[in-house]
């Protein structure tokens, strides 16, 4: 594998859980702010 | 077979230069979607309403899911390290995905066996083989920090429930534009139960892929660059040989840290699965709660957040402090922990709120930490065989959680009725149960050199 393909790869993945990790993140914490609301 | 045939483990050995950086985000991708079983509550009312059910009935969905995690886990975990990752990872989506479709016609027949069988026991299956895929591929490609890579694919189960709780909600209101989804008692018709199953499967299947086709296993003798074997070596407890599955449950190091994993877990559950009416029971007086409905939801919420960070954070710690150290942490931590709780929980929601998410991380550090204490105990010749035996205990702590707790609150009064005073009991079995996890944490020394396999060293 080429040094772009895997960057390419690298970027896709991570992007991937980091973008949802981040929506279920923001969307609970949301929800928990109702606790101290 | 020649298609299957590049699943296969001789098939993904990683090219020179391959970067296993790649290998977080493929294990990632599979735990991020199977750690939706613990958002299973978000339409628990609406199966409840659709088939007619008990409580207990619609429960035993998830029970039986748990059961068939351990179960799958402990029996495929030899399979697993046979046929590699990328075989694991397939077989895990395929049954995953599959299990929604079966449960889907399940809720659309308005059989509930089906579901049973579709998310219960097919769903199962994919979620132990799931769970324990990429765990011994990650300790090879990080050696210098097992629990730190461990930690980042285990951090995803947890994960799982932040992304499945709100998109499950959202789907159900774009099915079904009669539902609410910021109320916790609004019901979803079946046909948007349907969709939402349909949906999850597939979508579910497709992310689970990319692990599926990135995931690779080290070149045989591949190490880091400027890694030194024997820097890990000396630290204390660290295996210098390999225990195979089979010799390792002939281990008292096994049946220790099994009931290091099983008190944990136990304590956990206690909480967790009791977290919305256990925070609006300590501050009830005169029979109404200061805390509502949604506010008791963003508390669940919040846990989920603890609980997944503890999995990366104490995890990621254990790699500098040691194993047995982070568990004294998990475990002497939470009996101080839970004392407090019991003690002086109802006097403020921020210091209730406060000692949960702490004993919440706790446990999600144990379960993150587990892989990288037997890499530490056994080396990393069938790590991922003697985990999934290991999950075991996670089983049996699903089914004691919930008896512990709900048997004691049982004989307290009803539901809605309760007050912190009922949890003193729950609570403090709880706090003998961690003394034993601690003991036998302390009890855990190097296992016994005749159980070694006579190979050349690893680490």
């Amino acid at each position: 594998m080429t040094t772009t393909g895997q960057k390419i790869l690298l970027v896709i993945g991570w992007l991937l859980v980091t973008v949802l990790l981040l929506y279920g993140l923001i969307e609970t914490l949301i929800t928990a702010a109702k606790l101290f609301a | 077979m020649s298609v299957l045939s590049v699943l296969d483990r001789k098939h993904t050995v990683a090219p020179a230069g391959y970067s296993r950086w790649l290998i977080p985000p493929a294990a990632l991708s599979v735990h991020l979607c199977i750690g939706q079983v613990y958002a299973t509550s978000v339409y628990k009312t609406s199966l409840i309403k659709d088939f007619g059910a008990s409580q207990t009935q619609i429960g035993l969905i998830f029970s039986i899911a748990i059961v068939m995690l351990g179960l799958s886990a402990a029996v495929g975990g030899t399979w697993v390290e046979r046929h590699g990752p990328r075989t694991a990872m397939f077989t895990a989506a395929c049954f995953w995905g599959l299990g929604f479709l079966v449960g889907a016609a399940g809720i659309a027949a308005g059989q509930l066996w089906l579901l049973y069988l579709g998310y219960g026991v097919i769903g199962g299956i994919g979620l132990g083989i799931g769970y324990i895929s990429p765990v011994s591929t990650l300790i090879k490609w990080f050696p210098d920090r097992p629990g730190l890579a461990t930690g980042l694919a285990i951090m995803g189960f947890g994960g799982g429930a932040l992304i499945a709780s709100p998109l499950s909600r959202q789907l159900l209101s774009a099915y079904d534009p009669s539902y609410n989804a910021a109320d916790p008692d609004s019901v979803a018709s079946s046909g948007a139960m349907v969709g939402l199953f349909v949906t999850l499967g597939i979508v579910y299947f497709v992310i689970m892929m990319w692990g599926v086709f990135t995931v690779r296993v080290p070149a045989e003798g591949w190490k880091p660059a400027g890694f030194d074997p024997e820097t890990v070596r000396k630290a204390p407890l660290i295996s210098t040989k390999d225990v195979s599955a089979a010799n390792a449950i002939k281990t008292p190091q096994f049946y220790l840290l099994w009931v290091v994993l099983f008190c944990n877990v136990t304590a956990g559950i206690g909480i967790l699965e009791q977290a919305a009416p256990m925070i609006q029971d300590f501050f009830r007086t005169g029979g109404t709660s200061s805390v509502a409905v949604g506010a008791a939801a963003g508390f669940v919420g919040l846990l989920s957040v603890f609980n997944m960070a503890g999995r990366f954070g104490w995890s990621t710690l254990s790699d500098h402090i040691g194993r047995k150290p982070t568990y004294v942490l998990f475990l002497g931590g939470g009996i101080i922990l839970y004392v407090v709780l019991a003690l002086a929980g109802g006097t403020s929601t921020a210091l209730f709120v406060l000692l949960a998410c702490l004993i919440l991380s706790f446990y999600g550090g144990g379960f993150a930490t587990v892989p990288a204490y037997l890499r530490d105990l056994f080396g990393t010749f069938q790590v991922g065989a003697i985990h999934g035996r290991l999950l075991t205990a996670w089983s049996a702590a699903g089914v004691a959680g919930p008896l512990i707790v709900d048997g004691f609150l049982d004989a307290e009064g009803k539901p809605g009725t309760l007050t912190a005073a009922a949890y003193h009991a729950p609570l403090y079995t709880v706090v003998g149960l961690l003394v034993v996890g601690l003991i036998a944490n302390l009890a855990i020394r190097p296992v016994n050199a005749r159980f070694h396999e006579s190979q050349e060293e690893n680490v």
